[in-house]
Parts: C-alpha cells; sequence; structure tokens
C-alpha cells in the first residue's frame, strides 16, 4: 500500500515549531511520509509545495494568532492553484476557540485539534481522512505542477509511463547529480544555486528531486524543503522522494521521475539530490537516462587521505566540490583530492565553496559551471526596482 | 581551546581552590583567627529591622557557624549578596523594604529601592499597548515597560506584506515605522531615571532601537542618549538554537549586533543593548540545565566576539543582562543563583573583567510552557511557586505570567492578578521585605546548586568538542538537544509520569476548558495600522530609496550599520529596512 504523504508548517510570522516537531514524528513513527516546510511559511509557498509534492493533506500549526485569516489563506491558493482536493486540517494550542474553529469549519478547513488533544488522536484522525489515495482524474493541463506531481506519484507508486518525449541528447533540459556524505551541505549549496537561477534566468524553470532515508513500511521526515529559502518561487518544481528502504543515494524509481520530467522538456535543468551517501556509493548508474554532470560535495573533514582512496565517486564524478571551506582543513583538503584524482586522466573540476556564505564567489563559479555565459557574481548589489511591503 | 573550555577550567580550578582554603584555614591558626575576625566583623556590619510583629530581624540572615573551615566555605562558595560569586546576589539589598538601619538610602543606587515588578504587554496598534502600559504601570513610581511585539514585527515583514494582514496585532503590538514607535510610548517620560524600557525582539533588534532612538530625539532633543534607560534583546544565538526569529545569516547578524552594542555603550550608558536570554530555550522545551548551559555559553560566545572586535570587556560587560526562565522543577531552586557564579567566574578568570562585569543581572519570567488551558485558573497557583523561585534566586526584575495566557494575550484582569502576585510576595508577605538570605543555604539548596553545576559544565564540554557554540551551532547541536528533551517532557506528560493537574490528573471537572473572550485585534484596527503605513510610505518616497542606498553603503564598507540605521529610519519603515537589507547580506536559512 501506498504510504500517506502529507505536508506540515507554521504560518508566515510565527516560529513556534515545538509542537510540529513532535506531531511529526509521532505521524513518521506511525508510517506517514510528512514533508516539513518549517516555520515562518507563507500560504502562497505552502501551497505551492503541496500542489508539487501531490500530498493528499496539509496540517498547519499556528500559535500566535491571525489563524482564521491565515487558513482562509490557505483555501484560496488551493483553489488558484487547482489544489481544492488536497484537505487542510490544524491546531494551535488552546489560541484557536471553538468560535473560530466552527468559522474554519464553514470556509472549509477539514478539522481544528484543540488544547488537550493526544497524539494518538491525530494519526489516528491522518490514518483514518487520508488513506485513500487522490483520484486525479483527467488533466486538462499536462504540464501543470498538478499532473507533473500526480505522475510522479504514479510511477513512485509502480507505474512505468510510456514517454512520448524527445529522447535524443539535444533536448534542452540538462539533468546534473549532486551527491556526497551527510553533512557536507548539499541542500544549501543547491538553493544557492536556485538563487543564482532564479535572479539570472528569468524566464526558466528548474526542477529538483531531493532524496531523504527511509525505512520500508516506515514513514519519512521529508525535511529539505524548509531550509531551501530561495527555492519557494513558482519557477522552481520540488519534489521530495523517500528512499523506502532503497539504499545505494537515491530511491527505486529516481530514474524514471527523472527520465518523465526531463521527457516533458518544462525545465531548463533537473537537478537530483540524494540522501547523504557513503564512501561505495555511484548513486548516478543510470540505464536509461545520462547526467549531464554528476557533482560530489564533500565537507574538509573526510578522516584524512586513506579514507579518500575508497570514495568511489571521486572517480565517477565530474565536478568536485569541497563545500564549507571556511572550515579548517579546507585547503588540505582540497590538495589531498587534487592529488587523489590526478592519476584518473580525464577533466575533473575541482572547486572551493562555502555555500553559507551570501554570495560566495565559489558558488558563483560553480553556477557558472552548470549554466555557463551568466555573470561572473551574482552578487554585486543592484537596486531592485519594486519591493514588497 | 575556546573560551569555553577556559571556564569550565576555571570552575574547577576555583572549587579546588576552595577546598584547599578551607583546608589552610583549619591548618593554619593564623589563618584560621583572621577568617574568624573577619566573620565577626562582617556579623557585626549587618543592619537590623523590625517586623510589623514586633520582633528583631537581622537585615542579612547569616549560617549559624563558628568553625573557620565552614565560615571560608560559606564565603568562597556562595559570598555575601553583593559580593563574589555572587551566588547569593548581585546587589546587596535587593528586596528589602528599606537599606535596613545602618544601608544606603533608597536613592543612591537605581537598581535599590525598585520594584522588580516588568510586566510584559503587547497588543494591537502602538496606542493600545500605550493604554496598556499606563494601565501597568499606574501604581508603579517606577515606570517599567516592557513590550512584546506581533509576529510580522518580530521577523520585520512590513505589514503590507502578503499574507501578514491577520497577524497584525495580535500576540503582540505592531510596529513599523518610526511614527508607530513614538505612539507606543507616548506620555512616558522616557528621559527620566525611573522610566526603564524593555523591548522583546531580536531579529530586527537594531532596527527597533533605531526606531526607539529617533523617537526619543524627537519628543526630548538630541540630548536624550544618555539619558535612555532600558534593555532590547538582541540575542542573535538563541534565534537560531530556539526561537526561529531571525532575520538575516548569523555573521551579519552578529555584526549588525556588535554594531548595536558598540553604539550604545558609547553613547547610551544607561542601556542594556543585549538580554541574553534562556527563556526562549526553556519555552522550547529545553531542560533547566541545558537553559542554563545554553544561555551562558551562548553570553560567553558574545563576550568572545565582542572582544575580537575590539571591544573592551570592561565597558560592555557591565551593559550585559540576562534573562531566564522559572519553572516548576526542582532545579529552579537554585539555577539563577549558580548561573551567576559560573559567569563571575568565567568574566574574571577567563576573560579578565572588573567587578560590575562579573555580576549577571537577571530578569526572570515565570514559565509559559507550565501553564496549560485545562482547568486554567490553576495557573495562577503555578505562577505564584515560580514567583518565590525566582525570588529565592534573587533575580532583579521579573515577569509574572497571566494565568489566561495559555489562550489568549492577557486580559486586563489576569495582568493585574500577575502584577498583584509579585506585590504580595515581595510588600505583603515578610518572605523577602525584611531580610536578605530568608530561603536561601537550605541543604537541599545546596544540593541542587552542586548538581546544576556539574551538569552546566558538562554541557559545556560537549559544546567546546564542537569548537565551541558556534561549532555546535553549525552542527544544530543546541536545537536538537532541545527538541530532544521537548519530546521527552511531552511523552512524559502524556504517559502520566509527570503530572499536571487537571490536564492529566484530577480531570473531573467538566468545565475544565476555557470559555472566554479573546483579545483579538478586530479587522478595522489592522486596516488602520496599514493605512498609517501607506501614508507612512506616501510621504516618504521620495527620500527612502536615497536613505536605503546610504544604509547599503554603510554596509557594504563595514562601518557601523547601527549610527546610520538611526538616520534610515526617519524615512524608511522596517519592512523596507530589512528587505533592502536581506539582498545585501542573505537571509537567514532556517534550521528544522
Amino acid at each position: 500500500m501506498e504510504p500517506i504523504r502529507i505536508l506540515t508548517a507554521v504560518p508566515i510570522c510565527d516560529g513556534h515549531d515545538s509542537a510540529i516537531n513532535t506531531i511529526n514524528l509521532e505521524l513518521i513513527r506511525h508510517g506517514i511520509e510528512v514533508v516539513y516546510l518549517g516555520y515562518h511559511r507563507s500560504a502562497e509557498d505552502i501551497v505551492r509545495a503541496a500542489v508539487q509534492e501531490d500530498v493528499r493533506a496539509i496540517g498547519i500549526s499556528s500559535y500566535n494568532g491571525g489563524h482564521v485569516e491565515f487558513f482562509g489563506e490557505i483555501l484560496a491558493e488551493l483553489r488558484a492553484r487547482n489544489g481544492q482536493h488536497i484537505r487542510l486540517f490544524g491546531g494551535g494550542g488552546a489560541t484557536i476557540t471553538k468560535a473560530d474553529a466552527e468559522q474554519m469549519y464553514e470556509s472549509g478547513v477539514d478539522q481544528i485539534f484543540f488544547a488537550g488533544t493526544s497524539l494518538g488522536e491525530m494519526v489516528d484522525y491522518v490514518q483514518r481522512q487520508f488513506g485513500a489515495p487522490i483520484a486525479h482524474g483527467e488533466f486538462e493541463d499536462p504540464r501543470s505542477d498538478r499532473a507533473l506531481a500526480a505522475m510522479l506519484t504514479r510511477i513512485e507508486n509502480g507505474a512505468n509511463p510510456n514517454s512520448a518525449g524527445n529522447r535524443s541528447d539535444a533536448r534542452k533540459t540538462k539533468l546534473f547529480g549532486f551527491t556526497g556524505p551527510g553533512g557536507a551541505g548539499k541542500t544549501t549549496l543547491i538553493d544557492e544555486l536556485v538563487l543564482r537561477f532564479v535572479r539570472h534566468l528569468p524566464d526558466q524553470r528548474i526542477a529538483i528531486l531531493s532524496h531523504d532515508p527511509s525505512v520500508m513500511g516506515l514513514g519519512a521526515l521529508l525535511g529539505d524543503r524548509a531550509t531551501m529559502i530561495y527555492s519557494q518561487n513558482d519557477r522552481v518544481f520540488i519534489r521530495s522522494m523517500a528512499t523506502r528502504g532503497q539504499t545505494g543515494g537515491v530511491s527505486l524509481v529516481t530514474q524514471q521521475s527523472l527520465r518523465f520530467l526531463a521527457d516533458t522538456e518544462i525545465f531548463d535543468a533537473i537537478l537530483v539530490e540524494t540522501v547523504g551517501t557513503g564512501q561505495e556509493a555511484l548513486p548516478f548508474e543510470f540505464s536509461e537516462v545520462r547526467l549531464d554532470a554528476s557533482f560530489l560535495v564533500m565537507p574538509p573533514d573526510y578522516g584524512g587521505r586513506l579514507q579518500l582512496q575508497k570514495i568511489a565517486m571521486l572517480d565517477a564524478a565530474d565536478v568536485i566540490v569541497v563545500n564549507k571551506s571556511d572550515l579548517r582543513g579546507a585547503r588540505t583538503a582540497v590538495a589531498e583530492i587534487q592529488a587523489r584524482i590526478g592519476p584518473n586522466r580525464r577533466a575533473q573540476r575541482l572547486l572551493r565553496t562555502q555555500a553559507n556564505r551570501h554570495g560566495d564567489p565559489g558558488v558563483d563559479q560553480l553556477f557558472q559551471v552548470l549554466f555557463p555565459g551568466q555573470p561572473k557574481s551574482a552578487f554585486e548589489y543592484t537596486p531592485v526596482a519594486h519591493h514588497s511591503f | 581551546m575556546t573560551s569555553l573550555g577556559q571556564v569550565v577550567q576555571s570552575v574547577r580550578k576555583y572549587r579546588n581552590f576552595v577546598r584547599s582554603e578551607v583546608k589552610r584555614v583549619r591548618n593554619e591558626p593564623k589563618a584560621a583567627e583572621k577568617i574568624l575576625n573577619r566573620w565577626r566583623e562582617i556579623r557585626s556590619e549587618v543592619g537590623t529591622t523590625e517586623t510589623p510583629t514586633g520582633i528583631k530581624l537581622p537585615t542579612l540572615a547569616l549560617p549559624e557557624i563558628d568553625e573557620p573551615g565552614e565560615i571560608t566555605r560559606f564565603l568562597l562558595e556562595e559570598g555575601l549578596p553583593g559580593e563574589f560569586p555572587y551566588l547569593s546576589a548581585a546587589y546587596p539589598k535587593q528586596y528589602l523594604a528599606s537599606g535596613g538601619s545602618n544601608g544606603s538610602s533608597a536613592n543612591s543606587n537605581e537598581k535599590q529601592g525598585e520594584e522588580p515588578t516588568r510586566l510584559f504587554a503587547g497588543l494591537g496598534l502602538p496606542e493600545d499597548t500605550n493604554a496598556r502600559l499606563h494601565y501597568l504601570s499606574r501604581n508603579q513610581q517606577s515606570k517599567r515597560l516592557s513590550t512584546a511585539f506581533d509576529g510580522p514585527t518580530l521577523y520585520g515583514v512590513g505589514a503590507g506584506a502578503r499574507g501578514v494582514f491577520g497577524k497584525i496585532g495580535e500576540g503582540g503590538v505592531a510596529v513599523d515605522t518610526i511614527d508607530d514607535v513614538e505612539r507606543l510610548y507616548d506620555g512616558f517620560a522616557l528621559d527620566q531615571p525611573r522610566v526603564s524600557v524593555s523591548m522583546t525582539i531580536s531579529g530586527p533588534a537594531p532596527i527597533l532601537l533605531a526606531m526607539y532612538i529617533a523617537a526619543a530625539k524627537r519628543r526630548f532633543g538630541p540630548g536624550v542618549l544618555p539619558k535612555l534607560r532600558g534593555t532590547i534583546q538582541a540575542d542573535v544565538l538563541k534565534e537560531v538554537q530556539a526561537q526561529n526569529e531571525l532575520i538575516f545569516p548569523i555573521e551579519p547578524s552578529m555584526r549588525f549586533l556588535a554594531d548595536m552594542v558598540d553604539f550604545c555603550v558609547r553613547a547610551m550608558p544607561r542601556w542594556y543593548p543585549i538580554s541574553i536570554s534562556g527563556y526562549h530555550i526553556a519555552e522550547a522545551g529545553a531542560t533547566p540545565v541545558q537553559q542554563a548551559a545554553y544561555t551562558l555559553s551562548n553570553g560567553f560566545a558574545y563576550v568572545d566576539y565582542f572582544q575580537q572586535r575590539g571591544m573592551s570587556v570592561d565597558v560592555f560587560g557591565p551593559r550585559l543582562s540576562f534573562f531566564l526562565d522559572c519553572g516548576l522543577d526542582v532545579e529552579y531552586v537554585a539555577l539563577a543563583r549558580v548561573c551567576r557564579k559560573i559567569w563571575a567566574l568565567g568574566m574574571r578568570d577567563v576573560f579578565g573583567a572588573n567587578e560590575r562585569a562579573q555580576k549577571l543581572k537577571l530578569h526572570t519570567q515565570t514559565s509559559g510552557r507550565s501553564l496549560v488551558a485545562a482547568d486554567w485558573k490553576n495557573n495562577l497557583t503555578r505562577t505564584a511557586i515560580e514567583l518565590v523561585l525566582a525570588c529565592m534566586n534573587a533575580t532583579n526584575s521579573c515577569h509574572s505570567n497571566a494565568a489566561d495566557e495559555p489562550f489568549t494575550t492577557p486580559s486586563e484582569e489576569y495582568a493585574r492578578y500577575a502584577a498583584h502576585a509579585q506585590a504580595i510576595l515581595l510588600e505583603e508577605s515578610g518572605l523577602f521585605r525584611h531580610m536578605m538570605n530568608t530561603l536561601a543555604g537550605s541543604p537541599g539548596m545546596r544540593v541542587v546548586a552542586n548538581a546544576v553545576e556539574e551538569g552546566i559544565l558538562d554541557e559545556f564540554e560537549v559544546i567546546e568538542e564542537q569548537g565551541g557554540v558556534l561549532g555546535a551551532v553549525e552542527r544544530r547541536y543546541q536545537r536538537s538537544q532541545i527538541q530532544a528533551a521537548a519530546h521527552l517532557l511531552e511523552s512524559q506528560i502524556s504517559s502520566g509520569e509527570r503530572s499536571i493537574i487537571g490536564l492529566n490528573r484530577y480531570t473531573d471537572d467538566e468545565n475544565r476548558w476555557p470559555n472566554l473572550e479573546m483579545i483579538r485585534t478586530d479587522r478595522e484596527k489592522k486596516q488602520l495600522h496599514l493605512d498609517r503605513l501607506h501614508e507612512f510610505h506616501r510621504q516618504h518616497a521620495d527620500q527612502s530609496e536615497r536613505s536605503l542606498d546610504s544604509l547599503t553603503k554603510v554596509v557594504e564598507s563595514d562601518g557601523n550599520v547601527f549610527a546610520e540605521l538611526i538616520n534610515t529610519v526617519e524615512h524608511c519603515s522596517l519592512g523596507q529596512i530589512t528587505n533592502r537589507l536581506t539582498e545585501v547580506v542573505g537571509k537567514f536559512r532556517p534550521m528544522v
């Protein structure tokens, strides 16, 4: 049976994430896949994510007021983004009154949990109400986020669609794979690349397949989206995938999903981010699609020169990125990796980045590798004509 | 080793020093005589007071000991109130009704003769909060105003941004412009020493304080700066670890903070430009020891950072203050006392700070997390117990929560009870008004203090292993520890291992859920606030872009951003400023 997927978040201008963290853990323990979008999230970002992730429901934990308006706004966004099939529930301890809840039910909210509701009751509710898959029906626009999301769900659950797209190597969509050990900063790096993409390639779209580990039959916390601050944009399509017991860095259906998205030719680039991988992993040995480039992201503290010998991706990757280059040992790492890949005698590039620094020149350089011909520095400040305030 | 590792060493070293001193006075008759003389002197200098019931008491309770070793242990481990290592209290006469028969007059020190009550308030529009502040302080000689801001303000998001309309003025006051700040503190003599203002905001703190200064200058003239008294939270690190209200990445956030602190210590000698806060760490679910350890280590990290910026610890050190939570767990019997001691040792021995900088100045708030909506009037009792604990720890100021807080911005009625609870404890009851140390020094308090101290040092060592506070933050160590503690707490409550009366014990009352009017901000008010903001933007349309460009130049040139912000706020709203700054320095990447 396919796992229930839901999305949880805390509203804009609200940082109270203690309750939702506990609830997420409980849901995961009961086999539910939770896409967690984090705190201080706008209705727009929440609904965009919910549609792209093809979740069955959105759960909102609100603690500092304005919930009637905020839930209303989510419902309005769901209507505007063809997401009325997604259910909406939530809670806010004792800050949401019975009268508020009545008003929210009338506008289309399914359920409000009041103070004193046990975690068990919430899990029961989610399992009971959202147990059945979404019946999407036919799509007016097969290129819409919703249609793409629905197809990715079908692929995830075993369908293998016939591709009608252009399979030639000349297709416009570039495919990039990012892998590396946990804690290397892959997600931050990708988000920084997306920031540059959004700023400098104004008419293009980008997709990201982001993986988180999960055990077969158990749920998963899919939390990468929460930290991707610059990727909350209509030109960015993100799909979070649980590995569902598959080892090696990606899911069993990553290849099909990638091929499907590539064949639509909607996106100018698709990035695959693996889970944190081990030394032996070669996650991009796909038989049906070929990546345009693969990237190995390494932290400086990999444990010494000997360990490098065992990292298979150091031979396979087209680009090796030493991230967190502000940390001690970064220069040694670059020197050791250079020595390690030298004998490979192929065109591998080695870059240094500090993705957690705004406007990092190393990330600018990496952006150039992915999207040649863009301005050298993305961050000379240029006044923006319009601010939203 | 980072400075945190050195703090651990200094505490351990001090313990050995106490042990060897105790041994020394026991073995050396000369040393023994000296300490006995000093003890006699101390006792003779203690003033006396008479209670309304007619008994005579000393103004400071001292242990009945006459053995030189024990006396030495007491004086070195706890110290007299106001004396190193400040375990008993940072100041000698904190809550005493009068200075005592040979004490100094109440007016000689701004810390004395002042009610510790400082009640947090914020609701609706600035004029609504202004009215509440006037109401709360109407009977106080000293006006200690404490301001809570709404969500959009805390995140530096303009009230006109998409999706925030519903949050305007909810849970705190809405502030977008310098004009709002003027309305907020209207009618208070901000230039008078009896008025102090506390602003609970961290992410956009420099912008808000700049607005406050600019507004005060408008009313009281440019000479008002050295007279302004108060504090602003501005605690970047605890936002990353627990409260999640940060706007800019850590590095620029720390720089903006340091710019503000640097400006304040030079130009505003009565202002506390940072309040190093454990409250939100505890509210997010941390254990008391975690609260103390993370707060203190954050404090030392700031000291390190400010010193690296070239500021003198003797100058900024006395302007640091702390903010701790006080809940119902047994650790709170001595938690803040131990914090004072560790701070004093670290500041003296690791950072070479002077005496004023060694004193940990403390604001306490009773625990919001301990309050529940079920059978909610029990919260009056919970808060009362926490207040006793806070005063046993000799807090310098205190906020007591209103009983209706689990479900609403406090109503006037329950805010009044909360304020009165402090008055009952300090003015009506005899617990603290006659004598310092009335409840100090019990065997239990000592045992708890030792256990807490050891727990804090353990945590320090784990943080040190990760390269100090910033290294641990990067690994999200504090966050995951706090989250784990929160889960444990929740599971203890749901299993019944922890009793919460009215929630999982004695739940027989059918009507235990509140059915009360909520304090809400109505749509018309929200709209009025928005209209004002649009009007401000319209009025300043000519100058705002130019002001933002000058600000950008200062940011890019490594100048003092805070000094420039005082100009920027004349023409730009909070949202305009944060938008521009995030363009230049980036956004904070949230940790989950």
